[in-house]
């Protein structure tokens, strides 16, 4: 490999995973200018131009605050949480195409961090490992709500997950495989029968997409799935004992989770980097591709903060049973449609 | 340098394995282990079979391990303290064991020597590590063998269940 080489790899690889936090700050601030407009009042709008500023200075009020860490605590364990939790919000983005395979100068560059055979089970690993961030934060802090604000949590994920996983297995279905760069590739073109509507997986797979979408906001703990955090009855859920950055680090690694799953959702139902009846070539190419799944992943991040100021909170019972009872075989119904389909398509 | 990764995450599993048996704090005995699975999946990545790796995340790490410290956390499960009652029988029978144990490993090791199979012999392992190659044999050759084993695990479910269930629920 020659140097050239070696900084393109650097620079599709590790570029990406430095930029989402980045993209971090500016997301806050958005959230709560909606939540004022949904709520009708003015938001943030005195640091800097139209209160740009407000979220940088919080953030570097977190870095200058007093770090406790509780007498009875886990010392190891409480320190070690946060991190964990900002570690696997990461990582998950490095197998997420954010662009096709373009050529510049001689140099192939597929616009992915590794294009990897697994990439749809690497992210529901790497999800999976997530969930010991929260409940370690909860056990580690030895104080009853935290304990039970992590329990919480941990019972929900593992729910959740499980309709996420069986609604994802739709798209594994359609596409023939586990490579996110796969089921991009799969989903481009238009329908013969109509050729306006592109071929998404969500046009076949509405409820499959729904459950996927539904659940994301359960593992994202976000409103109204953010019953680890429930304040009236939890204090602060798993996080209640943290303080400065690394209670921030919980926040931050929350925002980027829901980047991530506003990607994945893109990616998996949406048709990725794509935009039907468009090629890309070369620079510009890749540069509109980049454009517009960063496009339709802000579309769904501005979604998930819709939701948040629109609609309250779930009971636990109320969170369970729609777990259980409604998303897990309305996901295993959208399987089996999906299979369907697919013995059609063959037999056509 | 996969020779050097696999050997350091294969260190590793072991490392781990050892510290779940020694530490007498169950919570941090199930993260011992999580470690230990997930050096383990490192190594099945590095013998090219990311799928295998890919499951043993999911549902080892990602699923059981959190059952197990799910239950612990509320049970609330403290420290073990020692005893510190002798226990000679014990002590005696399991030197003898592990000593059996190793025994078995060293014979198996010398007998096959070079034999062990190595990656490159005959069959293509990326072709045999393929999901569509696994699922294939799984829902063909496999099929009684996996119909069998999932009501094996119904049984046990419902059973479970049966167990659980108070005498005065409806």
């Amino acid at each position: 490999m020659t140097a050239t080489d070696w900084v393109i790899v650097v620079l599709r690889v590790v570029l990406p995973a430095l930029i989402l936090p980045a993209f971090v700050t500016p997301l806050v601030w958005v959230e709560r200018r909606v939540a004022a407009f949904i709520q009708d009042r003015p938001g943030p709008n005195r640091v800097g131009p139209f209160g740009l500023l407000q979220s940088p200075a919080d953030i570097l009020k977190l870095f200058t605050k007093e770090d406790t860490v509780p007498a009875s605590a886990d010392k190891l364990l409480f320190l070690l949480a946060p991190g964990l939790a900002v570690f696997a919000a990461l990582s998950t983005f490095a197998v997420i195409p954010y662009g096709p395979t373009i050529e510049v100068a001689g140099h192939t560059i597929p616009m992915i961090g590794a294009d990897v055979s697994i990439g749809l089970l690497y992210v529901f690993a790497i999800t999976s490992l997530s969930v010991y961030a929260i409940v370690l934060a909860g056990w580690s802090s030895n104080e009853k709500f935290a304990l039970m604000g992590g329990v919480r949590s941990g019972a929900q994920i593992i729910s959740y997950e499980l309709a996420m996983t069986t609604a994802a297995a739709g798209v594994v279905l359609a596409s023939g495989s586990f490579r996110l760069s796969t089921i991009v590739a799969m989903q481009q073109g238009a329908y013969h029968l109509v050729p306006f509507l592109p071929r998404w997986n969500v046009v076949p797979q509405f409820f499959g997409f729904l459950v996927f979408f539904i659940s994301a906001f359960a593992e994202t703990n976000r409103l109204p799935f953010d019953l680890p955090e429930a304040e009236a009855e939890l204090v602060a859920g798993y996080h209640t004992e943290y303080s400065a950055m690394r209670f921030g680090s919980y926040f931050l690694a929350e925002y980027i989770n829901v980047i991530v799953a506003s990607a994945m959702t893109a990616t998996l139902y949406f048709g990725g980097w794509s935009l039907p009846g468009y090629h890309p070539h070369g620079v510009l190419g890749g540069v509109v591709s980049l454009a517009v799944f960063a496009a339709k992943t802000a579309f769904f991040v501005l979604v998930f903060i819709w939701v948040r100021w629109t609609l309250p909170r779930f009971r636990y019972d109320q969170l369970m049973k729609l777990g259980w009872k409604v998303l897990l075989p309305l996901a295993l119904v959208n399987l089996i449609w999906a299979a369907g389909l697919e013995m059609f398509r063959m037999h056509n | 340098m996969e020779r050097l990764v696999f050997d350091a995450a294969a260190l590793l599993a072991m490392l781990f394995a050892g510290v779940m048996v020694v530490s007498r704090d169950p919570v941090k005995s199930v993260l011992a282990l999580v470690v230990s699975f997930f050096a383990l999946a490192v190594c099945y990545v590095m013998v090219l079979s990311p799928f295998i790796a890919g499951l043993q995340v999911i549902v080892y790490a990602g699923a059981i391990l959190v059952l197990f410290l799910f239950v612990l956390m509320l049970l609330n499960v403290g420290r073990e303290q020692p005893d510190g009652m002798p226990r000679p029988i014990q002590t005696v029978l399991g030197s003898l064991a592990v000593f059996v144990f190793a025994g078995l490993l060293l014979g198996m090791l010398r007998a096959s020597g070079s034999k062990i199979p190595l990656l490159t012999d005959g069959l293509d392992p990326v072709e045999m590590a393929r999901p569509a190659e696994l699922a294939r044999l799984l829902f063909s050759d496999y099929l009684l063998h996996f119909e069998a084993v999932s009501v094996l695990l119904l049984a046990a479910l419902v059973g479970a269940f049966v167990l659980a269930r108070r005498e005065d629920a409806p």
